[in-house]
């Protein structure tokens, strides 16, 4: 079989045909692969910044939690308590809120939602050694007790296993009982 | 004048070496072009980052973001980290922010603790603590280091991504796209401060967003929120009068792994030298 040398230009005209499909197809799958506003601010999905700040707030803060139960955010607000915020104990009170508001707490995938009232039940201990508790490279900045036994003892009480902190305190104003 | 058309008729194998041969020697020409192009260009680059504290994010007139850890008043309660996991739905065994105890013994030996990361509290005081027999000896000192995303300004982790999933936002705050995300992982090993994880429930990179749902609303990221000690300061370093800048202004501040040139925005007080 001899081999017709074609002429050149039609070598280009096939090639450039190729090519347009290959860039038109290019062109078309990157539209479908890439956002619309990939690119408008920088290398990333502008309306990602948005999505980042959608997101619902779960802390509310204490003074959220004041425009109900002011009876307890009064006297912590004017005890010696007063810098530890609700929610550093409670957990955040978003959840809390709507659920007491009776709006559906079934659409929030959350943990905390399992416990009652979707606030984390509080020990009465744990959350007084968190800070009060003696460690050696915590600043003395605050009261400290070195253990709890000890300190019962030392105030003439009796301690036993269930001993709490909240059993002659006060959480939230820290007065004894 | 010979055109195009009018060329002797060559064979197809001609044609495609003849195509080859202009693509090599584009390519090396190009690539030579490129690289002298980039060798001018680097003395601008060099001159854009000495500016950058000045001048953070170009074209912005809105608030840039600062963070201050003072860790001579942490005092180890671990509230900023359950602050930080509940706001953020934060997996178990994975942290945003965790607070590690740094402890100095006589013989030179330090000891950095950093349990559940801090989520449980420092409890065991010493000597209860369960501390290496062959130190054998009461600690000197000790003090307590909140660690985060530092938001670097240049980051490595934003460069590494393949897909453009993560970026830095007008107010300087560094965050991951979770729908761009593939999970590839690369920029949980190019940051070199821990700052990011895999979470296991979204497979995408996870990382410290300074609370950027809370800060756009005016409110403060949950960790500052929760801090008892106020060891934790966040606010607008472009505003001179907020308390950030007043802080900024009246102390000396180190960053973390300062050699690397990331040149975070987290910024620490009394930062102890062998912290790392």
């Amino acid at each position: 079989m001899v081999v017709q040398p074609m002429n050149s230009a039609r070598h280009f005209i096939r090639l450039l045909a190729l090519l347009s499909i290959a860039v038109a197809a290019f062109v078309k799958a990157r539209s479908m692969v890439v956002p619309a506003d990939f690119g408008k601010l920088g290398h990333f999905r502008a309306s990602a910044i948005t999505d980042a700040a959608a997101r619902e707030p779960r802390h509310l803060g204490s003074a959220a939690c004041a425009e109900c139960h002011s009876d307890i955010t009064g006297p912590w607000a004017a005890g010696k308590h007063h810098i530890p915020q609700c929610e550093n104990c409670h957990g955040p009170g978003m959840l809390h809120v709507k659920v007491v508001s009776e709006d559906s707490v079934d659409k929030y995938p959350d943990p905390i939602k399992k416990y009652k009232n979707a606030l984390r039940p509080t020990t009465g201990i744990q959350e007084c050694k968190w800070c009060h508790l003696k460690t050696f490279e915590r600043p003395a900045v605050l009261k400290f007790i070195t253990s709890v036994s000890g300190h019962i003892t030392a105030k003439g009480g009796t301690f036993t296993p269930k001993s709490k902190c909240t059993d002659c305190h006060n959480p939230h104003t820290t007065l004894v009982k | 004048m010979t055109m195009l058309w009018d060329k002797p008729e060559i064979s197809r194998r001609e044609f495609f070496e003849k195509c080859a041969e202009a693509g090599a020697k584009s390519f090396i020409f190009g690539g030579l072009v490129v690289t002298t192009a980039n060798l001018l260009l680097a003395q601008d680059t060099q001159d854009t980052r000495a500016r950058a504290e000045e001048a953070p994010v170009k074209g912005t007139k809105g608030p840039i973001y600062g963070f201050v850890v003072d860790t001579t008043k942490c005092i180890g309660c671990g509230s900023c980290v359950r602050a930080c996991r509940d706001e953020n739905n934060v997996p178990d065994g994975y942290n945003r922010t965790w607070v590690e105890q740094y402890t100095f013994f006589p013989n030179g030996e330090v000891i950095v603790n950093s349990p559940n990361g801090g989520a449980d509290g420092f409890g065991e005081d010493l000597p209860n603590r369960n501390v290496p027999e062959e130190i054998g000896q009461l600690p000197v000192r000790g003090f307590f280091v909140p660690k985060l995303c530092n938001h670097c300004i240049n980051t490595p982790c934003i460069q590494v991504c393949p897909v453009g999933a993560s970026y830095v936002t007008k107010e300087g705050v560094v965050l991951v796209d979770q729908e761009r995300c593939i999970g590839c992982g690369y920029c949980v090993q190019a940051c070199p401060f821990g700052s990011r994880y895999i979470n296991p429930e979204t497979n995408t990179a996870d990382k410290c967003t300074w609370c950027y749902h809370r800060i756009t609303k005016g409110m403060l990221p949950a960790c500052v929120q929760a801090c008892p000690a106020k060891a934790r300061i966040f606010g607008n370093v472009s505003d001179p009068n907020s308390e950030i800048s007043q802080i900024l202004a009246n102390n000396r501040v180190q960053v973390l792994k300062s050699y690397l040139g990331t040149n975070p925005r987290t910024r620490y007080i009394g930062l102890d030298s062998e912290v790392i």
